[in-house]
């Protein structure tokens, strides 16, 4: 059984804390709390260095210290404290780092508010156990055989054929009916590969669909995107060992993933506004009239500082769009402002609660609109690499982990 | 008898005093049971479901913290019910019903603002300034009808 | 309604909670009794405990104290041999506040009169001597 040790502030008056037990309880883990004494918390600005006024903060810290201090007493971490509460927000960042800086153990932050469902927490959970269940399999660096990946995304379904570590053929298909999509995507990159489907040794599967495509095609392999991800975006970009920052802005929702040795320490996902994903993109590719493979180019040779965007909402920040062509904008201009803005409400929103280390590696299909990882670099200051088959990450991270499963 | 509401409002000491004086403490752990014996909801532990911070906003906007709006609907009905009230100054040890610095500013505001009587302290911190301290809650719990 | 109640002893009281659960076990009273670190735990229908921890009062008037608890005694829920381990928040709370009954009970137990403590007012500084000590510590 799984530990993941609870630093939280809220979540009993929530109402969420049964969401966490039963998230926890699907991926086959249990809940703990560390045991703290009472001048352990009242001491807690000693040997973690501040005391706020919250004494459930407090505690949370004192409990961050006693697992440093003692790391077999939980197996991960999640942090978790009320959406909007400013001290709070600085508590579970600083919590984060601590054990981020002290420990090996991998830790999930969150800020939840009443709707938070088991559900929502679901894929972090999956993707924090199997950081901790799997770290073998993580750590594999090579793919070995003829193995097949597919990535059942919410817009788009991926899939990849690798042999000997090469990846051999690809398909790339937008998302309908789901099981449609993914053989559809696997036909073609079987196709490309040259090879018959009955050579393939084992499928791994991601993505939203994943349950479903898993086991209609009996998949070896079926693994939330977190850690497939991470481990496609080191593999292909030859940074396997060592730190590195995985930013995959997806069609409906965005992960942020800060990675040690392929293997993800620190993460979140956000998805609640649309402002910041890849759909954003996509219409005000269609508002500019090009298509959305050529938006990324358009937007290298406009300036974001040209069009007036003060909102991140889908609606808005296209309403903005629309106004400043009419205003006179020139439409590169405004394509980089529509890169920018997603961007900017990533570095905003998710990189914060991530160590960003560089390299900083930027996959999916979002990455090959080439304004997007340039706003990135403006923000982030650092270069932002985008590697080959950036779009197939998920297809990647899974046919090398599965190859994994071969052997013994 | 009075109804008297405690600051901290899960205080052992303030609610035996209280009682002890003939008086009715006004306490969260009578909220809580009120919740954890209720057959039919299942929500454990305390069986706070994400329908309390929704009855929290009586008492705080929507952009205030969840646990906030939460912990406001057990104390909030508390401060309602309230004719006097007893408040200690934060000893910078409170958890659990109290260990949220934001819910007890509000709880002490929507108390103060109520207007009725109430009893300022501090915990003591040796003999002299517990019996002074003893001896201004009886003398005020004493003024109460 | 069923209702449950710490009764807890200042550490300086000559009653034990292993005392205090003694005699609820010989006593008329149908409840339910749990032995804590500080005290005990009785559950039992409200006028019945009422009563029970008036007459329990008794054995030490200022020493004994009741407080109300929103949980019956030993509810998984709540109990952390089935929640993951580690105290629920509130405890700490009991914890500190039951280090200064012995202050409480004494001053419960004295009938003597009670003097107002002087606030004790330190007077600024005036700034001729800050200058004299700030000449003193450079030189």
């Amino acid at each position: 059984m799984i530990r993941i040790a609870q630093l939280s502030c809220g979540s009993e008056y929530s109402g969420i804390q049964k969401e966490i037990e039963r998230a926890a309880e699907t991926v086959g883990a249990k809940i703990v709390y560390p045991e703290v004494s009472l001048e352990d918390i009242l001491d807690v600005e000693k040997k973690f260095g501040v005391k706020v006024s919250s004494g459930d903060l407090n505690l949370a810290m004192a409990r961050a210290v006693r697992i440093v201090e003692n790391p077999d007493l939980a197996d991960a971490v999640i942090v978790m404290t009320c959406f909007r509460c400013a001290e709070a927000a600085i508590i579970r960042s600083e919590i984060r780092k601590f054990i981020h800086g002290h420990s090996r153990i991998p830790v999930l932050s969150y800020s939840f508010t009443e709707r938070t469902t088991a559900e929502t927490l679901l894929t972090r959970m999956e993707a924090l156990v199997t950081t901790v269940k799997y770290r073998g399999l993580l750590a594999r660096e090579r793919q070995k055989g003829l193995t097949a990946g597919i990535d059942s995304g919410s817009t788009t379904t991926k899939s990849v054929i690798m042999k000997d570590n090469e990846v051999i053929g690809t398909g790339w298909v937008p998302t309908t009916e789901v099981l449609k999509s993914a053989e559809d995507a696997f036909e073609a990159a079987v196709k490309m590969a040259g090879i018959q489907k009955e050579e393939i040794q084992a499928v791994g599967v991601t993505g939203y669909g994943r349950f479903l495509v898993g086991k209609h095609i009996n998949a070896r392999l079926i693994q939330e995107e977190i850690t497939v991800n991470s481990k496609g975006a080191v593999f292909l970009s030859d940074a396997q060992r060592g730190p590195a920052t995985v930013i995959d802005i997806g069609g409906m929702d965005n992960k942020a993933i800060s990675v040690q040795d392929g293997i993800p320490g620190g993460f979140t996902m956000g998805g609640i506004c649309a402002g910041a994903s890849g759909r954003f993109l996509e219409l005000t590719a269609r508002r500019l009239g090009v298509d959305i493979t050529q938006l990324g180019k358009l937007a290298l040779k406009g300036d974001f500082r040209n069009v007036a965007m003060n909102s991140y909402c889908i609606v808005f920040g296209t309403q903005s769009l629309v106004n400043s062509l009419s205003m006179g904008c020139k439409p590169e201009d405004v394509a980089m402002a529509a890169c920018h803005s997603v961007a900017e409400q990533v570095y905003e929103q998710q990189l914060q609660e991530v160590e960003v280390k560089e390299p900083v590696i930027m996959v999916g299909g979002t990455s090959l609109i080439e304004g997007l990882p340039r706003a990135m670099e403006e923000l982030l200051h650092v270069k932002v690499l985008v590697p080959k088959n950036a779009q197939y990450i998920g297809a990647v991270g899974a046919a090398l982990l599965v190859s994994g499963l071969l052997e013994g | 008898m009075s109804k008297v509401i405690v600051y901290p409002p899960t205080s052992m000491i303030l609610s035996d005093l209280v009682e002890r004086m003939g008086h009715k403490a006004l306490v969260v752990p009578e909220r809580v049971r009120e919740l954890v014996t209720a057959n039919d909801v299942q929500s454990p532990p305390l069986n706070v479901t994400p329908e309390e911070p929704k009855k929290g906003l009586r008492y705080a906007a929507v952009d205030v913290p969840s646990g906030v709006r939460g912990r406001m609907a057990l104390i909030g009905p508390l401060i309602e019910e309230a004719e006097a009230a007893i408040i200690v100054e934060d000893p910078g040890w409170l958890t659990g019903c109290a260990g949220c610095s934001r819910t007890n500013e509000l709880v002490r505001l929507l108390i103060r603002t109520k207007g009725i009587p109430v009893l300022d302290l501090s915990y003591p911190t040796d003999d002299a300034q517990a019996k002074l301290f003893v001896h201004k809650i009886k003398a005020f719990l004493g003024g109460l009808k | 309604m069923k209702v449950t109640k710490y009764v807890i002893t200042s550490s300086e009281s000559d009653i034990l909670p292993s005392d205090i659960a003694m005699k609820i076990y010989g006593s008329k009273y149908d409840v339910s009794v749990k032995e804590t670190c500080f005290g005990v735990m009785v559950n039992g229908e409200e006028e019945v405990v009422n009563a029970l921890v008036k007459d329990i009062r008794a054995l030490d008037p200022a020493g004994i104290f009741i407080k109300d608890r929103g949980f019956p005694p030993g509810d998984p829920r709540r109990c952390r041999g089935h929640r993951g381990g580690g105290a629920r928040p509130g405890f700490y709370m009991i914890e500190s506040e039951s280090k200064m009954l012995p202050m409480i009970s004494r001053a419960l137990a004295s009938s003597g009169e009670v003097f107002p403590i002087p606030e004790k007012k330190k007077k600024p500084l005036l700034p001729s001597r800050l200058e004299e000590i700030v000449k003193e510590g450079l030189s």
